[in-house]
């Protein structure tokens, strides 16, 4: 006999009859162990089940808000406290839900097109409803007698459970020894049968293998962090190093150096996030503060402002990693003279802001990926091909659409074909860097460029993601059974 | 990106075809453009902010038909080179507004709906291209209400009837009551008393950049045009008259040329110059991917707007004066790539040799990530930013006064500091998810912020909550010791002055004398301010290492690309 047969018997013998729930409690054992027990020793004759059809009654979710704000028909009375009202100004769906029982329960009279409380209502505004005081009793665990106007009504719901409701000792259990030991199967497996191979010969008491238990409580990578990975491993087996940069940063690298005039609407404080206590961000290079400078007059015709370009920002695109990268990459080329095996291929993933009205399920940060080549004679057609094949892991199609972005030339904006909604997605922009900004004077080097917005591919990518919502919402229950 | 409502009837007039077709939407994503939606009346597309000369109907069906091969107008000139109309600036207006541009339109027939879509486009080109007004304003006026000599200036406070009103109003009453005044009058320049208007002899046509005269006012009967055209940019004032000059000239109009005669110079606007752009055809085969005739490439200039011409090995294309975005050669061969179609374009391999890799940063944090899910952690995304309340007083600390970097413009008090730790944002993911099983074992690792002297710092820090009936101190001690093993760094566990926990319950984690992390048992007071009903522990480190790679300048093309450069 099982420990837990022997636990469940003992009580048994001195109680001759008990409750699961008693049970349970008395032998302080497991819910799911004490179900086994009760089975097993039922199966060997030992005690007696007594089955029911036991009827749970819960409230619906209509229940819960009127637990919450009161029935329609008591929010009637509370009107009609004040005074008739014709029936042409309750107005709402709730208040004709209140008028109609009202009127069933005899707590109102209706006459002239004017609703007004009858005795019957005063009394149910001062003494209460039943209906409501039931509900609120199902509410707090309470059984209760009359359910039938709830159920009518959906305020409530019956569900059906056989399960066990009484256990009986039999004779056979009366009599049965618990010392005395079933030789013929085993219980559980441990280190001294193992050894001693007393398993030889004998049969493995048996599970129900139908019997409900309960899961592993799971510990999850998060989607988002699959989703990145995914990125990771395109760009790193398509040849790419990974690189990051500051998330706090100056408008400089944020805007001025990718081209962005300083009166251009995206830097707003409209659109995108201002420092006030943080103004010491690391200098940029002279040479190529004047050569943006010079960039931005000649192309904008505007009066270039440094202090506007040390601004402090949070970055709105992880771009202006991108943007350091290939300063210094190709001023290294430049103007050091030094020759790297062209191409140089470089990516970054990270948090970027915009400037958005915040609540529980619309935050203010993003994922962005971002990616350069710097090589000789790369041109549209190339970036195409990388980044159809960044991106083939989708498994959707990819299609191109002209697109203006400052700091491009040319320029085209990424759209994946979503399954989920049957619709073109905007997955982000890219372009060949205009020379402007690389600083390259012959024409043979030139630099692709292209982000892309993480949440996006997370949307495409993973099946079972609804909304990008559910990314941030973080919660355990989803997340326990989120897959990747 | 400014969206347009076009008026169906009138553009499908204009570019002689009918939208609603899959075909329209279809051209103009080959253009670069989205149809963003339509009713029975409008149809709405998003105009890219390099092509303010399609905010105008007519600019728009111009290239539509350039693109479809329906047009072959590429020059445009004034012919007519007689000047109705001089204006005089005045030497105040260089105080306030110092440029003006200007031309008359003769012999405009206005429908309703051209009038309309002028008007619109006008609005629109001010609000984004003129930035509210403040770059560009533009003024159109009935020439034939217009008498004597014009001024332009900046004027003191003086009377006048602006459009729309039945009364005489003064400059400042219309900034301060009317809705164009209230609307645009961050445009104007103050500082001064002066207002920059427009003047003939009866008095004031405009007060700029707000609002015309009632006196001057254009509707459909109106016959002729005087146009101005203001800013603080003499060339974007420039460019924006001859952008509108183009599309008088394509409504059938004539234009002639305006004075404009400046204390120190003067001017014959809108100048109509033509900027050239030459190209060699073997850079532009070599841009397209594709070998192709010089005729071909000719007809693909002609399908973006460019007049062109073959000369030897180069080809010369003339940039229309309503293209604003031109500045040099990568601008025409964005157009050609967009005219021999994205969609044709053979994707074409970068040749490579060097193998890719993931940061090391990467690594050592995916690490500490497996060891946490490996420990019955689930990881959180939360984010950066917070606010005093979510970030100190709910967790019992003091809002220090400079520690913690603010934002300075937030939209909402949800967000107005970057986070200076990740306990909060944890304890907050706890209490969204009170009804699932526990333990409700929640981990971060990710960035906090703070700042000193100015200077913003990023750090990576790894942080756990663990809420169950059976949390208690030594779980979180055994948690921190075991990432403080991992992570292979020497330690001394210290008192706490951490009011998040339980006194007596807590303790630090120094390193080198530096408290870099904490631990204990969340004290109830804050798991009550976060409705958590059960006991709960957190820990908390700061990472030993740098938050990013980059490390500045040029020494990052040493460091960083070393391991992909031989």
């Amino acid at each position: 006999m099982h420990r837990y047969e022997k636990t469940i018997l003992e009580i048994l013998k001195k109680k001759q009859k008990s409750d699961p729930d008693s049970l349970i409690n008395a032998g302080g054992l497991g819910k799911d162990e004490t179900l086994w027990a009760l089975e097993s020793l039922s199966g060997k004759g030992l005690i007696e089940i007594t089955r029911e059809n036991e009827k749970q009654v819960s409230l619906t979710e209509e229940g819960m808000q009127y637990v919450k704000e009161g029935l329609p028909e008591m929010i009637l009375l509370k009107r009609l406290k004040e005074g008739t009202i014709p029936i042409k100004n309750l107005g709402d769906k709730r208040s004709m839900i209140g008028l109609q029982w009202a009127k069933k329960k005899g707590f109102i009279v209706i006459s002239n097109g004017s609703v007004l409380l009858s005795d019957k209502g005063v009394n149910a505004l001062e003494r209460g409803i039943d209906t409501q005081k039931d509900m609120e009793a199902i509410a707090s665990g309470n059984t209760v007698k009359d359910i039938e106007e709830l159920i009518k009504r959906g305020l409530a719901q019956e569900s059906s459970k056989n399960r066990v409701s009484m256990v009986t000792i039999t004779r056979k259990g009366i009599d049965a020894k618990l010392n005395e030991v079933d030789e013929s199967l085993i219980d559980s497996v441990d280190r001294k049968l193992i050894a001693t191979k007393g398993w030889e010969g004998k049969n493995f008491k048996p599970y129900d293998i139908k019997l409900e238990v309960e899961k592993p409580v799971p510990a999850r990578r998060h989607p988002l962090s699959y989703t990145i990975g995914r990125i990771r491993e395109a760009y790193v087996s398509n040849g790419f190093t990974e690189v990051s940069g500051p998330i706090i940063d100056s408008a400089f690298w944020v805007f001025d150096s990718l081209f962005e005039p300083q009166d251009h609407p995206a830097r707003d404080a409209q659109d995108t996030f201002y420092i006030a206590n943080a103004d010491e961000t690391e200098a940029s290079p002279e040479a190529y503060v004047n050569r943006v400078k010079k960039a931005h007059t000649k192309g904008w015709k505007y009066r270039w402002s440094l202090p506007t370009s040390r601004e402090t920002v949070l970055r709105t695109h992880t771009t202006s990693v991108s943007a350091r990268y290939i300063y210094d990459i190709i001023s290294g080329i430049m103007e050091e003279g030094k020759a790297p095996v062209l191409p140089i291929k470089l990516f970054s993933t990270g948090r970027i802001f915009r400037n958005e009205n915040i609540d529980y399920k619309h935050l203010a940060d993003f994922y962005q990926t971002d990616g350069i080549i710097i090589g000789e004679d790369l041109r549209l057609a190339h970036l195409f091909d990388t980044i159809l094949k960044l991106y083939s892991w989708l498994g959707t199609e990819i299609r191109f659409k002209p697109a203006y972005f400052p700091f491009v030339e040319p320029g085209a904006e990424l759209y994946a074909y979503s399954k989920k909604s049957s619709e073109w997605m905007e997955l982000g922009g890219s372009g060949v860097i205009r020379r402007e900004i690389t600083g390259v004077r012959n024409g043979k080097i030139s630099v692709l460029a292209w982000g892309v917005g993480v949440e996006r591919l997370a949307l495409i990518g993973n099946e079972r993601l609804k909304g990008i919502s559910e990314l941030y919402n973080n919660g355990l229950g989803w997340l326990r059974k989120s897959g990747d | 990106m400014p969206v347009m409502d076009f008026n169906k009837r009138y553009l499908e007039k204009l570019i002689d075809a009918k939208f609603d077709s899959i075909e329209f939407e279809d051209i103009l994503w080959k253009m670069g453009f989205t149809v963003e939606g339509s009713t029975e009346d409008t149809i709405s597309v998003e105009i890219t902010p390099n092509r303010p000369d399609m905010l105008d109907a007519v600019g728009f069906a111009r290239a539509f038909r350039h693109f479809t091969g329906k047009s072959k107008e590429y020059d445009y000139e004034i012919k007519d080179q007689k000047l109705d109309v001089s204006i005089t600036v005045g030497s105040n207006a260089k105080k306030v507004r110092p440029f003006i541009a200007s031309f008359t339109v003769h012999n405009i027939n206005f429908t309703e709906d051209s009038l309309t879509n002028l008007l619109n486009a006008t609005d629109k080109f001010t609000d984004t291209f003129g930035r509210k007004r403040k770059k560009i304003a533009i003024g159109i006026h009935n020439l034939d209400t217009v008498s004597g000599n014009i001024e332009y200036d900046a004027y003191h406070d003086s009377k006048y009837v602006p459009l729309n009103m039945n009364k005489e109003m003064k400059y400042s009453e219309v900034l301060s009551t009317s809705e164009k005044g209230m609307k645009y009058k961050e445009a104007l320049k103050r500082g001064t008393k002066l207002y920059p208007a427009l003047h003939d002899h009866k008095g004031t046509l405009a007060l700029i950049p707000i609002l015309n005269s009632e006196r001057t006012k254009v509707t459909t009967s109106t016959k002729n045009l005087l146009v101005d055209i203001t800013g603080s940019s003499e060339y974007l004032v420039n460019k924006t008259a001859e952008l509108l000059a183009c599309s008088f000239i394509d409504m059938g109009a004539t234009v002639r040329k305006a004075g404009i005669k400046y204390p120190e110079k003067v001017a014959e606007t809108p100048l109509m110059d033509k900027q050239t752009i030459s190209l060699t055809i073997k850079r532009i085969i070599g841009e397209l991917g594709v070998k192709m005739s010089s005729d071909s490439i000719l007809a693909m200039g002609h399908r973006m707007g460019y007049s062109c011409t073959l000369d030897g090995k180069k080809i010369t294309f003339t940039v229309p004066q309503y293209r604003v975005d031109i500045i040099n050669e990568q601008d025409v061969i964005e157009d050609l790539l967009i005219a021999f179609g994205y969609d044709n374009i053979v994707p074409a391999a970068v040749p490579s040799i060097n193998p890719g890799a993931s940061e090391e940063l990467t690594r050592k944090r995916t690490s500490i990530e497996d060891l946490m899910i490996g420990s019955g952690y689930n990881q959180m995304f939360n984010s950066y930013l917070s606010n005093d309340t979510y970030n100190f007083s709910m967790m019992r600390q003091n809002a220090p006064t400079d520690s913690a970097v603010r934002i300075k413009n937030p939209k909402t008090d949800a967000a107005t500091v970057m986070r200076t730790w990740l306990t909060p944002s944890l304890l907050r993911n706890v209490s969204l998810s009170l009804n699932e099983r526990m333990p409700l074992n929640v981990f971060e690792l990710d960035m906090a912020f703070s700042v000193k002297a100015g200077m913003p710092s990023e750090k990576y820090h790894i942080a756990a909550v663990s809420c169950s009936s059976k949390a208690n101190f030594n779980d979180a001690k055994g948690l921190a010791e075991l990432i403080l093993s991992n992570l292979g760094l020497e330690y001394t566990i210290s008192d706490s002055k951490n009011e998040c926990f339980i006194e007596g319950r807590r303790a630090g984690i120094f390193h080198n004398g530096k408290e870099i992390g904490f631990f204990g048992e969340i004290h109830p007071e804050v798991l009550s301010n976060f409705k958590i009903e059960e006991p709960a522990i957190g820990v908390e480190i700061t990472l030993p290492f740098e938050s990013y790679s980059y490390i500045g300048n040029s020494k990052t093309a040493d460091q960083n690309v070393k391991k992909t450069v031989k």
